[in-house]
């Protein structure tokens, strides 16, 4: 439990233990108390402890070696499959600001387009309408011209 | 919070794939495990970067915790003193119980204090054999003694910590 056992103490145990369920019992009680003076006696980490912690792992990702047959002749040519063991990925907090800033700019503008597309085709509905106009007046002085 | 869990529902915590397996055992264990590298190291600053270290070393280590016969912060106690001790200096410390003490007496703190009662010989053997990482046999050889003296002691000190702890 504190790590004091040599290899052979250890050892020993982990082999008796199947065996005799008092062991595991007395085992398994020991630890339970180990952790509860643990839980009595504890004392707060300094504050900013665990982003320390996670600075450490972003720069530390996970490395396993495959050791194969003839694995020493290849060490010139080892390869190195890096294992990522989050199904989440993680970028800077300050990347949430400007996708969020984005988000909006975008759909601002999208509103400005709509806006603006909207009063292009009023505008060229009136141009339209005007145009048709000027040309019914154009028109009718020279009917009135026939007639006279 | 619920700190005593079983290995099953920290599994479960663990795999549901909510919260980082670091900060997860920070959050459990974090409180925990400072207080327990205190007694090492009395330096806070020295404690706190003891405890980034183990932290980022064991999160990716956890199956090994699993398969283990301990209980999982058993298995982070035993794990994080092997680090403390890799990462300090050897620390200089009386030669033998028999010698005076000239630092200035130290504060009894975490297991050591559960070792009041016991004669100097017990606190001084434990000490150094838990807190400042030494051998049985360079103890043996310190105390003019065998090895299966200072296993003996090792022995007396563990069955009275287990009957304080009880």
């Amino acid at each position: 439990m504190l790590g004091l056992a040599s290899p052979d103490e250890a050892s020993q145990l982990e082999r008796l233990l199947p065996f005799y369920p008092e062991l595991q019992a007395a085992v398994s009680d020991f630890g339970f108390q180990v952790e509860l003076y643990a839980i009595q006696n504890e004392a707060p980490p300094p504050s900013g402890s665990f982003s320390k912690i996670e600075d450490r792992l972003r720069e530390l990702p996970a490395v396993v070696r495959h050791t194969g047959k003839g694995s020493n002749d290849k060490k010139g040519n080892e390869y190195i499959p890096v294992r990522e063991s989050s199904t989440h990925i993680r970028v800077h907090k300050y990347w949430r600001i400007a996708f969020i800033v984005v988000f909006i700019l975008s759909k601002l503008l999208l509103i400005g387009f709509i806006y603006f597309l909207i009063q292009y085709r009023h505008a060229e509905r009136d141009l339209r309408t005007i145009q048709e106009h000027t040309n019914k007046t154009n028109l009718s002085p020279d009917a009135q011209d026939n007639d006279k | 919070m619920e700190k005593t869990i079983t290995k099953d529902i920290l599994k479960d915590e663990l795999f549901s794939g909510g919260r980082p397996a670091a900060e997860v055992l920070f959050d459990r264990y974090g409180g925990m495990l400072f207080s327990y590298i205190q007694q090492f190291v009395p330096s806070r600053a020295e404690a706190e970067d003891l405890l980034v270290n183990i932290f980022s070393r064991l999160a990716s280590r956890l199956e090994a915790a699993f398969e283990s016969s301990l209980s999982i912060y058993c298995w982070l106690q035993i794990e994080a003193r092997k680090i403390i001790l890799e990462s300090r200096p050897n620390v200089h410390s009386r030669i033998s119980p028999q010698e005076p003490d000239t630092r200035q007496s130290e504060r009894k703190v975490y297991y050591s204090s559960l070792l009041e009662d016991a004669s100097p010989e017990h606190q001084w053997v434990f000490k150094e054999l838990f807190v400042s990482g030494r051998q049985r046999e360079e103890l043996a050889l310190a105390m003019n003694r065998d090895v299966a003296y200072i296993g003996d002691i090792l022995r007396e000190c563990m069955i009275i910590i287990r009957k304080k702890l009880a």
